[in-house]
């Protein structure tokens, strides 16, 4: 097994069949089924797991507000076939979506994009600098100069003090654990910010040079911490 | 919509898709029953949930209800009751009122209630192709 997951679903049948398909792939171990948001919430306050599957419509908190509510930044694949779920899924950083019911052969390729990528980014967390892949060359992005790191789907974005904004193929995730742990902190599923370029911070948002970065609850906490506040 | 069979000699009902089932479960007729047997479990409470939101005159909550339902038909093959299932769904984001869906809603309740016999109706025939096979 590589993977743990989760399974948020409140259709039995559906949820029978999705650990179906993770037992039959061998890749995937589900480390349980919850029919609602507020029991999955709670398994996640005290475990982390890499994946959930995750339906939308449930009786109770939809699937977003899960995603709203916990600390760290599993891959999400989600089980529901509405179209007007893409602007969420994107600024959720959800890795795909499977329409009820699926074949097993669609459920492995959903598994195969939520593969970790790790040859887009070379670092090394104590460095004073990180290079990022980008159109077909490394580019070195000095910590300084970075101002915040920003979720993109399957991409994220580096933008920098002179306004540059470089693309690459990672996640928040990956970068998370890769970055200069003295400089950036994880403010929200979808950001890292560079801690020395933070200008202000109003209730849940923080503004570095004109831009607003939203903190979500999980974070809140962190950015006190690190925020030298006297 | 095929009329017949699929592999190992197990003939479905002319209703129900026998490749769509084929593409999901392959020739797995015991794990196809727990699949039947799965669904109904859950479906009455289902479809008392499109009952009361209907009858509560709740529109929002009424296309939630058939859009739970909706993947369960797909489950055990029956592709043109999620079909129309979608398409009422549809048809709730263009009214303002459930009293604007009375003939569309009498025609989706009668199906779902014909689907669950028939769903019955599998199940029992499943049990007893796979009594035989073992």
């Amino acid at each position: 097994m590589s993977l743990s997951c989760i399974i948020v679903e409140d259709l039995q049948v559906a949820a029978n069949y999705l650990r179906n398909c993770c037992e039959k792939s061998g890749q995937v171990e589900v480390r349980g089924h919850f029919s609602n948001v507020t029991d999955a919430l709670s398994f996640l306050n005290s475990n982390t797991v890499d994946l959930i599957f995750l339906d939308v419509e449930m009786p109770g908190a939809n699937g977003f507000e899960l995603l709203d509510q916990i600390a760290f930044s599993p891959k999400v694949i989600l089980t529901t076939a509405k179209q007007e779920y893409a602007y969420n899924a994107f600024q959720y950083n959800v890795s795909d979506y499977l329409m009820k019911p699926f074949t097993y052969q669609r459920f492995m390729e959903a598994l195969q994009k939520i593969q970790p990528s790790k040859e887009t980014i070379s670092t090394n967390s104590a460095s004073d600098h990180i290079y990022i892949k980008t159109d077909g060359k490394l580019i070195r992005l000095n910590n300084d100069s970075i101002l915040y790191i920003e979720s993109m789907g399957d991409y994220v974005k580096f933008v920098t003090i002179d306004g540059k904004k470089y693309i690459t193929h990672n996640t928040i995730k990956n970068l998370e654990e890769k970055v200069s742990k003295q400089h950036f902190l994880k403010v929200h599923r979808s950001y890292i910010v560079n801690l020395h370029k933070i200008d202000d911070m109003r209730e849940n948002l923080l503004f570095i040079k004109g831009n607003e970065i939203p903190v979500s609850k999980a974070n809140k906490a962190d950015v006190f911490r690190r925020l030298n506040i006297v | 919509m095929n009329n017949l069979k699929t592999s190992n000699a197990f003939v479905f009902n002319a209703e129900i898709d026998a490749n769509y089932l084929n593409s999901l479960y392959g020739d797995d007729f015991v794990y196809l029953q727990e699949v039947f047997e799965t669904v109904l479990v859950d479906y009455q409470s289902l479809t008392d949930n499109i009952e009361y939101s209907y009858s509560s005159g709740n529109l929002n909550a009424l296309r939630s209800a058939v859009h739970k339902i909706k993947p369960v038909f797909g489950f055990v093959g029956l592709t043109a009751v999620q079909q129309q299932c979608q398409q009422f769904e549809q048809i709730c984001g263009t009214v303002s009122s459930p009293d604007h869906l009375s003939g569309d809603f009498e025609t989706l309740k009668n199906k779902i209630f014909h689907s669950k016999q028939l769903i019955e109706e599998e199940k029992k025939k499943l049990e007893i192709f796979n009594s035989n096979c073992s």
